[in-house]
């Protein structure tokens, strides 16, 4: 425990630097807020909307499979100081954790959970590769109707 | 805490250690009531934040540095990060809620009076009237200061290797949990 | 283990230690400063601009112009803000970052087998603020906490774009822990301790980390660290053309300044990890025959600052260099490419040591593990490719085909 004397000491000699200069910074300007400037920052327009209340269910994926593997890392770490003792026997057993996390990290990802947005998707979907698929029959053309389509282009 | 250490070499009990103990312990308690007590959900995850780090510092005391570097690795920097994704992606309203509380707390009241018993229990049937020996613990063993995570680690890949294995099957059933709940489609 | 601290604590050693904990603080306090100008300065150079120079020579006072300018501006809270959070956030920020190089070694003498021990005072002690045993995992409990400042300074804010700002950082970094983790167990192999000085103890000789563990953990850790620190070309915390300023759109002044702060000490800490992970710290040739001061301190101390500067160098050239990530390039590089290859190294050179130790063939085993590691991989993109197929197939095809018909 004295080893961590020095990190508790550098930790409070980091909190008095920040509250000694907030306080320092409020006695050379204190604040004097009118309605403008405390409403929140949008870009110079009266903001009309809360603030979103709701984020996609992915960010929740993300924590849950890195729970997953901080508790594989956190077994990692130890095995790393007794890997040469434990010799055959101890490669089987990480090798064996290890594909097991595995297997939920691909559970995870097949699901989809850790895709964002549509463009890979396209890109690699089977309608991008369909021969009756090109640019003039999937963007549907706005305001040609009645007009004449030029000769080049009728073909 | 090694400050008083010389000193007490052939004692039992470790002054500064109470003392940070104590100090923690009433801080701790404070926060778990405010975590239950709080009218807004996401300081009521920021006083778990308090709660489990003074479990780690508490840790830190009884000289177990390894579990309590994964107390602060996996609780601070994994659960409640995920507590707060999991609040966000349902609501974090700023300011106050009053809907939080909901008529269970009979029960509350009896899962902790079970729990309290249940732990004081084994820790008094395990241990009774054992003394910790801080002084035993200075220096932490000789090779490289590593002798108490080398010996964590012997009985996890030794004695306890079923049950790490099957951690890991516990974690694959967290996760087929939560892709259930999150697609609903 | 510090052997200042080992023993006893009189007057003497809390002394040395509040010494060091001064110097740690001044010396981060100037190194931030210096790598806020080395910054402006090089990507001015780099577009081809001139950058800070009035205030001091070759604009040298510049950072610590703007930190008293920000000391005299007004410290606004916003009306929607949570305020007793909003005004936490910075503490939860700053400290980490500080708390991270305590555990670094700076100096002391590793070569032929010495431990970096110096005499100070009279007393034996390592040239670093602080040396548990569990030094790496600080390390990374340090980094996971610093989430905590970005993620509940975007949400107190009570305004859009820091709250969408945080909640992509804090995703951003947790991804990256994962594989900021992953490289550093296979470093672990290596040193057989988590202890940093026994780290760069263990790479004493020329064995640096770099090379022992085949270059790719190394890659792997300067890429996720980059990500780590929010810094282009992973910086959408900020992306401006999205999200104004980011995290912290809402703080002013001196709160600011803390902010700021903390992000350009976590380059410079985070610089230092690298070196001492895998470029062995301050060690390097040290002549037997040199006065010991020279040896103790003046080289390593030179070794180190050299090795600092390099990354340092590299952080600034990324930035000036590369463009932004989309969000979900960043996910995928993060989950579907960089925390598979360092498991998959990891598990590669286990077999490799265990064999060597066992006395199997290494080449046999190492191309055993490389070859389940291979199916693997296989499996992770067959994984990928079904993902993608499934979500394409629950788009009927005749909503998109035929609409230009």
């Amino acid at each position: 425990m004295g080893q961590y004397l020095p990190i508790f000491a550098l930790l409070v000699l980091a909190a008095l630097f920040a509250a000694i200069s907030f306080v320092a910074s409020r006695l050379l300007n204190p604040p004097r807020p009118t309605p403008a400037k405390v409403s929140p920052y949008e870009c110079g327009i009266v903001d009309q909307t809360e603030p979103p209340e709701r984020f996609p269910v992915r960010f929740f994926l993300i924590a849950m499979i890195f729970i997953v593997f901080d508790i594989e890392i956190i077994f990692f770490y130890p095995f790393t100081l007794v890997y040469a003792e434990l010799g055959g026997f101890g490669l089987v057993a990480i090798a064996i954790f290890s594909a097991a996390v595995f297997e939920s990290f691909l559970y995870l990802i097949s699901n989809g959970a850790l895709d964002w947005g549509p463009a890979k998707r396209l890109r690699r979907s089977r309608l991008a590769s369909m021969p009756a698929r090109t640019t003039r029959s999937t963007i549907r053309r706005v305001g040609t109707e009645g007009r004449e389509v030029p000769a080049g282009e009728a073909a | 805490m090694s400050l008083l250490a010389a000193a007490s070499a052939t004692t039992t009990f470790d002054v500064p250690a109470n003392v940070v103990f104590a100090v923690l312990a009433v801080g701790m308690v404070t926060a778990a009531i405010r975590v239950v007590t709080t009218k807004n959900i996401v300081h009521a995850a920021l006083w778990l934040v308090v709660v489990l780090g003074g479990n780690g510092i508490v840790y830190l005391l009884l000289q177990a540095e390894f579990v309590a570097m994964t107390q602060f690795l996996v609780y601070l920097g994994a659960i409640i990060v995920l507590f707060l994704f999991g609040i966000m992606l349902t609501r974090a309203p700023l300011g106050r809620s009053d809907d939080l509380d909901n008529n269970q707390r009979p029960l509350g009241v009896l899962v902790g009076v079970v729990l309290l018993a249940v732990v004081g229990f084994s820790l008094a049937r395990q241990w009774g009237r054992d003394t910790l020996s801080f002084a035993a613990y200075q220096g932490g063993g000789a090779a490289g200061g590593n002798g108490r995570t080398q010996a964590l680690a012997n009985s996890i890949f030794g004695e306890y290797l079923i049950p790490f294995e099957v951690v890991s099957v516990l974690l694959l059933a967290a996760l087929i949990g939560a892709i259930v709940l999150a697609r609903r489609d | 283990m510090d052997p200042l601290l080992s023993g006893g604590i009189g007057l003497s050693e809390i002394l040395i230690v509040l010494l060091k904990v001064v110097v740690a603080f001044a010396g981060l306090m100037v190194g931030v400063m210096a790598m806020v100008w080395f910054e402006r300065k090089l990507v001015a150079d780099m577009q081809n601009r001139i950058g800070p120079n009035r205030a001091g020579p070759f604009g040298i006072l510049q950072t610590l112009a703007d930190g008293i300018k920000l000391f005299f501006k007004e410290d606004l809270q916003p009306e929607r803000s949570d305020p007793f959070v909003f005004k936490l956030a910075p503490y939860l920020a700053l400290v980490p970052a500080f708390l991270v190089f305590t555990v670094i070694p700076i100096a002391g003498n590793f070569s032929d087998g010495q431990d970096g021990v110096v005499t100070l005072f009279g007393h034996e002690t390592l040239m670093q603020v602080a040396d548990p045993q569990m030094g790496i995992l600080f390390v990374l409990a340090m980094s996971s906490v610093a989430v905590y400042g970005v993620m509940l300074a975007g949400w107190s804010s009570g305004s859009k774009y820091p709250l969408l700002g945080s909640v992509r950082a804090s995703a951003q970094m947790v991804s990256y822990e994962a594989a900021l983790g992953l490289s550093v167990a296979t470093v672990l192999l290596f040193a057989g301790t988590l202890s940093t000085n026994g780290i760069v103890a263990s790479q004493a000789g020329w064995r640096w980390n770099i090379w022992m563990t085949l270059l790719v953990p190394f890659v792997v850790f300067v890429i996720a660290a980059t990500a780590e620190l929010n810094r282009p070309p992973f910086d959408l915390v900020e992306a401006e053309q999205e999200l104004v300023g980011g995290f912290h759109t809402e703080y002013s002044s001196i709160r600011f300044a803390l902010f700021f702060l903390a992000e350009f000490m976590n380059t410079v800490t985070m610089s230092a990890v690298i070196v001492t992970l895998f470029l062995g710290g301050p060690s390097g040739p040290i002549p037997s025959g040199a006065p010991g001061w020279v040896q103790d301190f003046l080289l390593p101390l030179i070794y180190f600052f050299a090795k600092l500067l390099v990354f340092l160098f590299v952080f600034v050239w990324f930035r000036a260099t590369l463009p932004r990530f989309r969000y979900d390039q960043l996910m995928d590089l993060g989950w579907k490419f960089l925390i598979p290859l360092a498991l998959g190294w990891f598990l590669i050179l286990t077999a490799i040591k265990v064999a060597r130790d066992q006395g199997w063939n290494p080449v046999v085993a190492g191309a055993v593990a490389a070859l389940a590691v291979v199916v693997g991989g296989l499996l992770l993109r067959s994984s990928i490719r079904a993902a993608e197929d499934k979500d394409f197939d629950a788009v009927d095809p005749a909503d998109l085909d035929g609409a230009g018909a």
